[in-house]
């Protein structure tokens, strides 16, 4: 990993431990954004403004199985980031294959002790948007949780919320939503 | 967006006055309600653009929730194209028409015209004869026009056709917000939001719309101002910051935030200061609505196990659980009118459905919608007419007693349908 991009999520942490402080002057300020007026193909300048900052999160987001790793530390963020925990219908509760496999995270957690994680938290299709949002962050905070309980310190661990925006498998039966109902642990950088 | 358009009425004075005299008064909701049977032969006029404003004519009739246009195939005799003849009344009658509507489409210059003359079949009057003016691109305003002039002038309905409504629509993998007026005319994807927006939510004066966004790559709340297209941040707090709703007043918000350990609701103002918490449960709250006179809040929890609707007065937060029917309910909306609250409940087939209940936990009413699965309801301004998003991907129009089910977007994609208030 660069230098360059080591700064680039430095300077993310750092504007989202700013945010989490909820202090009314940071959430006050106007973002210097202008969406783009509605004539169709007009791209917009926040668009550009934190092009990298995306990618890198849309990579880490959708778990990127596509091993770049190539040496055995590579291998085993891979297999961290790969290994989700899944949950019951409408459920935020950790089922005991979820907590066993939050156990093995501490491992990859407490050898390398400077990387940070964000943990998402999805949900399947049924349900409402609203509501899933709020589900999914339920999720995503129960593994935190347990995790701060396992002894991982709690700001290393952030949490997203995706509702039911992020369905890993598209499919409407009944294995498809078991897939889609996961909190996934994505590896922010160190 | 600022189009303008011109209305040129042409109808005789003595026919207004008519009009007026023996205007209509309909209880929509009353059982046994009959729809006004409209026949509504083929307008004149250049081909595509006559049968393109007849379509959009033909489809806002029947989305206002007040006519049925009977099927072209069944007129005897409709006479010339253009306008009603007297001696055809009869044929008229004899297919059940109530109305007859008949126009004339054409171009001047840059503009198009919409020659429109609607009569009553039993008793011959025209009740309309007049010619409404909009850009030749934009004919659907012609007959937003026309509709939102006969609805309150001849059948004492609020006019809703200027009215919008802001959804999300998904293209490539992209939500975006996208806004139309409330037949799907007119639409525009307002792009540059970041690539998951969601959410919308009209101000309670419609130029402003509120949306969450993964701009920064956590579901915050922003506002955007119609006029200027600028964007501010209103709540970028730890955790989730969804599901926003303007309150009666249209001066704080509703939202949920998830930061003081679970997600509760919240107002906030809209420079995003003064938070004051609303909910206190150990359960998931989400989905803020507030009624017009500012006394309660419907909203969803999980408090009772499993997604339900509750209603709080906000002067004391006492909550009361409103639906007890179902396993899953949510996403409710209050009536404008403040008698009703819609929501989308899951049915014992596994399919949610469009449901209405009054806030003393009566009357209620699951609405059939498309049958396939409808979600995250809303009321027009006037609270006649709901609309929802399909699991087609299409935003559909349905009115109160579920008697119609009109998709006003083609091709999928669109969701989380929000209308706005009435618009001049």
């Amino acid at each position: 990993m660069s230098r360059t991009i080591r700064f680039v999520y430095t300077l993310m942490i750092l504007c989202t431990v700013l945010f989490s402080l909820g202090c009314p002057k940071q959430s006050l300020e106007p973002v210097a954004t202008e969406i783009a007026k509605p004539q169709p193909q007009t791209q917009t300048e926040t668009t550009k403004e934190q092009p990298d900052m995306k990618m890198e999160t849309l990579e880490a987001g959708q778990g990127a199985g596509t091993t770049k790793g190539k040496g055995a530390l590579e291998q085993v963020r891979v297999d961290f980031e790969n290994t989700d925990i899944f949950f019951e219908y409408d459920s935020f509760n950790l089922t005991i294959e979820a907590k066993k496999i939050l156990a093995e995270k501490t491992g990859f957690l407490n050898s390398h002790s400077t990387i940070k994680v964000r943990i998402e938290g999805n949900c399947d299709e049924r349900g409402t948007p609203e509501y899933n949002l709020a589900l999914g962050e339920r999720r995503a905070k129960a593994a935190q949780d347990y995790l701060v309980f396992l002894g991982i310190a709690l700001e290393r661990l952030a949490t997203v919320s995706y509702g039911e925006e992020k369905p890993i498998d598209g499919g409407h039966t009944e294995a498809a939503w078991a897939k889609n109902r996961r909190a996934h642990f994505a590896i922010l950088g160190e | 967006m600022r189009r303008f358009f011109s209305l040129i009425l042409a109808s005789m004075l003595l026919f207004n006055l008519n009009a007026y005299a023996q205007q209509v008064h309909i209880d929509i909701e009353a059982s046994g309600f009959r729809k006004m049977k409209v026949a509504m032969p083929s307008y004149a006029g250049p081909g595509d653009m006559a049968g393109s404003v007849w379509a959009m004519c033909a489809r806002d009739l029947a989305l206002s929730g007040l006519f049925d246009v009977i099927s072209p195939q069944s007129y005897v005799n409709p006479g010339p194209l253009g306008e009603v003849q007297q001696a055809s009344l009869k044929d008229f009658s004899l297919i059940g028409a109530d109305y007859v509507i008949a126009a004339t489409v054409s171009k001047q210059g840059s503009s198009g015209l919409f020659k429109v003359q609607m009569v009553e079949v039993s008793t011959g009057q025209i009740i309309e004869n007049t010619t409404f003016t909009s850009g030749e691109q934009t004919m659907y305003m012609a007959v937003h026009a026309f509709m939102d002039h006969i609805l309150p002038s001849k059948f004492g309905l609020d006019p809703i056709f200027s009215s919008k409504i802001a959804c999300i629509k998904k293209e490539k993998g992209i939500k975006q917000l996208h806004v139309m007026f409330c037949d799907g005319t007119g639409g525009n994807t307002i792009k540059g939001g970041g690539e998951l927006v969601l959410s919308p939510a009209w101000s309670r004066d419609g130029k402003k719309i509120a949306f969450v966004s993964y701009w920064r790559n956590n579901p915050d709340l922003y506002l955007l101002d119609l006029a200027s297209y600028n964007v501010r941040s209103i709540s970028a707090r730890k955790g989730i910051n969804t599901s926003p709703a303007f309150d009666s007043t249209g001066a704080r918000i509703g939202l949920t935030l998830s930061g003081d350990g679970n997600p509760e609701i919240y107002l906030i103002n809209f420079d995003g200061t003064g938070k004051t918490r609303l909910t206190t449960s150990y359960a998931t709250d989400t989905s803020p609505s507030f009624s017009m006179d500012g006394k309660s809040m419907v909203f969803c929890s999980s408090r009772a196990g499993n997604p339900q609707i509750f209603i709080m007065e906000l002067t004391t937060k006492n909550v009361r659980r409103l639906t007890y029917e179902g396993k899953y309910n949510s996403e409710p909306v209050f009536s404008p009118r403040g008698d009703l609250v819609v929501f989308s409940s899951l049915a014992a087939n596994g399919k949610y459905y469009i449901a209405t209940i009054k806030t003393d936990s009566t009357n209620l009413r699951v609405l059939p919608g498309t049958g396939l699965g409808d979600e995250s309801p809303a009321f027009s301004p006037d609270g006649r007419l709901i609309a929802f998003a399909g699991a087609d991907g299409n935003i559909y129009i349905t009115d109160l007693l579920g008697t119609i089910s009109v998709p006003i977007t083609a091709g999928g994609g669109f969701s989380e349908p929000s209308w706005s208030p009435p618009m001049k």
